[in-house]
């Protein structure tokens, strides 16, 4: 790099983590070793191709098909979620089949599932997995609660970090119960409060939690030298890793897992300005965490799955005032680092359209699920790469030649100019091999740009 | 309490704390058992000595003294700092053999010599202490260094217990380096990002930190224990403890030990927002340290050392932008809760008495170091307890005829009326033992209210 990062405009920042995307590196920092010229060659094409997609300056070759599964690449390869959680060579097997199978222009990488010991390890309660709480066959399932109570806002606003260790981490895993007896840690001005303050980490609860937490740690270590190493795997092979990392919308964060969709509906009647408030102080962090992420992988995409802005959950006007403004904050904020933000977009979008058109060109990736795509494209997709709505349920239980159908009219409807990538709509499950094949082999034939 | 204590307004909080204070409880939360009825009698009477002083509804039976002594007790007694900081019964004996020789009005345990083995596991930096980088009859010193960066202010801000944790503690614990590494714990929250975010945990280098930081912790609950069981002691034989909690003005916060003297005087001017967002940032941690500490003593007094705003260091419009408006709001929040604030004003704050008695009646007690008595009387006496002001040099060099003509003139000037407590000035360590005893009993004889 000739110029220090922080001199980079905003611009520069995306090219230099695209360039980085497309010199792809081994765990030791070298350059990565890909398995032929050929495989090399085509990483570089499908990576241009979904570069032109997004940059929007110049039309790509054809259009990207990229499926997004959930645990889809275990039932494809006759295993059940269960067993992808608990055994992660099997999970990487299926991943990987299901890659060189369907030979998408880009993967999801194997860290879906995530590593069922490490929950079991930490007792885990904010969600229920295969074999935990639902069968071994299903998704996990998030178990909505009110794990943070309607007058803790202030606490979280104060001192973010204290609060998730002290009072929500010890209410979503059992075994970081001690933790409630953790100091403030700020509290170690001076001298005299040292010992004062670390006087918890002599109990034995509290040492008790953190030694679920180091096997905890140990396990996810495990897990993710075998998550990692097929995304190097698969990259020589020649697909793209396509996330970098993850982060969130503030209202998201809130109305998910901390305060619940119940909690958040009420509070934005009977403390908006709680709301407003505690989403102002997570809106940096979540910038922090898809900005580093990226930075750490080498890679501009990061993935926001976007919840209750969905249209029905909110009025018009409470979009606008809740969800929207420290949403485009996180975007504006990534974006300023050279991330390219990959917001999902769960549900119907159809009334946000207008809204969220507010952005600058080439920055953005959007996935739509059940959103009406020529809308979508009049609207965000005149600033913006969109994909996605391939639903899920033609997929399950629909004809190949539906499912090409479909696609022909997505790609009639939404690639004209570029800035399209064929996508489904809902992250999947158990779906027909050949609907995902037909997909795949229809984008590539149909949609090539002449 | 027929009242929730949410539901009590500050002056009946105070009441309350005052209360519990009046009504000590043992370890098991029992009344405690004074060694006799005598004993608590004068328990009783100190503490309403001193309430009587505080709240200025009407004056003491006479003036209370209130020696604020650090390593005194351990002189007293024959041993050096370096035994205090490391034999906690040799200095609970020195301590005892003081408070019993003099009789103070109030005693402050053996608290404030704090353990050096607890610095010695951490290998803390930012303090020297006997024998370990001054003299093993010295008492302890500061090392004022930049432990946060002039660019780290929106780090600090945006989340304080993730700066102290991952970014402070590495710089003032040697063997907290590998807290470096730890990750960003609000971004715990969908289960696809929880295996991730714990891998630290499952590293040799942080595992080895928290096991430094589990033996700091054993080590602090041993002296904890002893600290405790001397003021079970005290308070059985009828001497009051002199200090509840601890906290401080949120500019000495960073112009003490995070930016130090030299970097908090340079961003005055160079990014005076970033100080202000700081101190805004910092105020409810202060308020609620103090809070906290203070309801677990079951004692109001909240005792905050104040430096950085003395007259000489800052200038009158830099003391009412900086220090004071954020220093009032800890001080409020305090008094809102029910604690007494002691403000303990190093050096002299004759510059400063205009705008601090903006305080409401009653609810404070300041100890003057080098400050004009006559001057804070004036100025403060209406609103405020005032205490302190006995000379360290004269404490040490004097002689007790000189003492207590000292202390006859601060009586004369400040008693009348109520509102005054007899005090040294700044903390006295190697004084002379006839010296303090002729403060404490010529008050007890000359500072009879008739």
């Amino acid at each position: 790099m000739a110029k220090q990062w922080k001199e980079m405009s905003p611009d520069e920042k995306q090219e230099e983590l695209f360039n980085r995307w497309f010199s792809p590196k081994d765990p030791q920092g070298n350059d990565l070793k890909f398995q032929s010229p050929q495989a090399e060659k085509a990483y570089k094409e499908r990576l241009t191709r979904i570069k032109d997609a997004i940059q929007m300056k110049k039309t790509p070759d054809r259009v990207p098909v990229i499926p997004l599964p959930n645990f889809s690449p275990a039932f494809y390869a006759g295993f059940t979620p269960q067993e992808v959680m608990y055994d992660y060579d099997k999970c990487a097997q299926a991943w990987k089949k299901f890659v060189l199978d369907f030979e998408p222009d880009a993967q999801m990488g194997c860290a879906g599932p995530g590593p069922g010991k490490f929950f079991e390890t930490l007792d885990y309660k904010l969600y229920s997995w295969p074999g935990h709480g639902v069968s071994p066959n299903a998704s996990y399932q998030c178990n909505e609660d009110e794990y943070m109570t309607a007058d803790e806002y202030d606490a979280l606003i104060d001192d973010p970090s204290n609060f998730f260790s002290n009072t929500y981490l010890p209410r979503a895993f059992g075994k970081l119960e001690g933790f409630r007896m953790l100091p403030a840690l700020t509290g170690i001005l001076e001298i005299y409060g040292v010992a004062f303050n670390f006087i918890p980490f002599g109990l034995p609860p509290v040492q008790e939690s953190y030694k679920a937490l180091f096997e905890a740690g140990a396990e996810a270590l495990k897990w993710a030298g075998a998550v990692m190493g097929f995304d190097g795997e698969m990259a020589a092979s020649g697909y793209p890793a396509f996330l970098a990392g993850f982060t969130k919308v503030p209202f998201d964060v809130i109305g998910d897992t901390i305060r619940g969709t119940r909690g958040v509906m009420l509070d934005m009647y009977r403390q908006p300005d709680k709301l407003i408030e505690a989403m102002e102080r997570l809106t940096p962090l979540m910038i922090k965490m898809g900005v580093d992420a990226a930075k750490m992988n080498g890679r501009p995409l990061v993935f926001m799955p976007l919840h209750k802005g969905a249209d029905g959950f909110l009025s018009d006007k409470q979009f606008k005032k809740f969800y929207w403004p420290c949403f485009r904050k996180v975007l504006m904020g990534l974006i300023d680092e050279g991330v390219v933000p990959f917001p999902v977009a769960e549900g119907g979008y159809n009334s946000r359209l207008e809204v969220i058109k507010d952005l600058p060109k080439g920055k953005t990736l959007w996935m739509f699920d059940t959103t009406d795509m020529a809308r979508a494209k009049k609207t965000i997709g005149q600033v913006a790469c969109i994909s996605g709505n391939m639903p899920t349920d033609l997929l399950a239980v629909g004809t190949p030649e539906q499912v090409k159908d479909y696609a022909k009219k997505l790609i009639d409807d939404a690639s004209k100019g570029g800035g399209y990538i064929m996508a489904n709509g809902a992250f999947f499950d158990k779906v027909k091999g050949e609907n995902l094949k037909a997909m795949v082999d229809v984008t590539k034939q149909y949609g090539v740009y002449k | 309490m027929e009242k929730k204590w949410e539901e009590l307004t500050p002056a009946e909080k105070q009441e309350e704390m005052f209360n519990r204070w009046l009504s000590p409880k043992d370890p098991q939360g029992n009344d405690l058992k004074f060694q006799s009825p005598q004993a608590e009698k004068v328990y009783k009477e100190r503490v309403t000595r001193l309430k009587d002083a505080i709240q200025l509804k009407k004056l003491p039976d006479r003036v209370p003294v209130f020696p604020m002594l650090s390593f005194f007790p351990a002189f007293y007694g024959g041993i050096n700092t370096q035994e205090a900081m490391y034999d906690y019964e040799k200095l609970a004996e020195a301590t005892r053999k003081y408070v019993l020789d003099l009789e103070p009005d109030f005693q402050f345990g053996i608290g404030l010599a704090t353990p050096g083995r607890v610095y010695d596991i951490l290998d803390y930096k930012l303090y020297a202490w006997p024998g370990h980088g001054v003299s093993p009859r010295s008492t302890y010193q500061c090392q004022e260094a930049e432990y946060m960066m002039a660019d780290e202010y929106d780090a600090f801000i945006r989340d304080p217990s993730y700066f102290f944790t991952n970014i402070y503690f590495p710089r003032i614990f040697g063997k907290l380096e590998a807290f470096k590494m730890l990750p960003n714990l609000p971004t715990t929250q969908e289960i696809v990002f929880v295996g991730p975010n714990i891998i630290p945990y499952g590293l040799p280098p942080v595992q080895e930190a928290y096991k430094a930081l589990f033996e700091a912790g054993a080590e602090a609950l041993k002296w904890a224990g002893a600290v405790g069981a001397f003021n079970d002691e005290m308070t059985a034989l009828g001497f009051p403890a002199g200090g509840g909690g601890f906290t401080k003005a949120p500019f000495d916060v960073i112009g003490d030990t995070l930016r130090g003297t030299r970097g908090i005087m340079v961003d005055l001017y160079r990014q005076p927002d970033k100080i202000l967002e700081a101190v805004e940032a910092l105020t409810p941690l202060m308020i609620s340290m103090g809070v906290s500490a203070a309801q677990m003593a079951g004692n109001p007094l909240v005792m905050i050392p104040l430096h950085k705003g003395a007259d000489g260091f800052l200038s009158d419009e830099q003391f009412k932008k900086f220090y004071w408006p954020c220093f009032r709001n800890v001080l409020t929040g305090l008094i809102n809760e029910g604690c007494v604030p002691l403000p303990f004003v190093e050096g002299s704050y004759n510059t400063r008495l205009e705008i601090i008695k903006d305080i409401p009646k009653g609810t404070t007690f300041w100890v003057f170091d080098a400050t004009d008595m006559a001057k804070a009387k004036k100025a403060l006496g209406d609103v405020a307890c005032i205490g302190g002001n006995v000379p360290t040099d004269l404490l040490s060099v004097g002689t007790p005829q000189q003492v207590k003509d000292y202390v006859k003139n601060l009586i004369d000037t400040c008693a009348p009326g109520g509102g005054y407590v007899v005090s040294n000035g700044v903390a006295a360590d190697d004084v002379k033992p006839e010296n303090v005893k002729a403060m404490i009993d010529f008050t007890k004889e000359y500072g009879v209210y008739k």
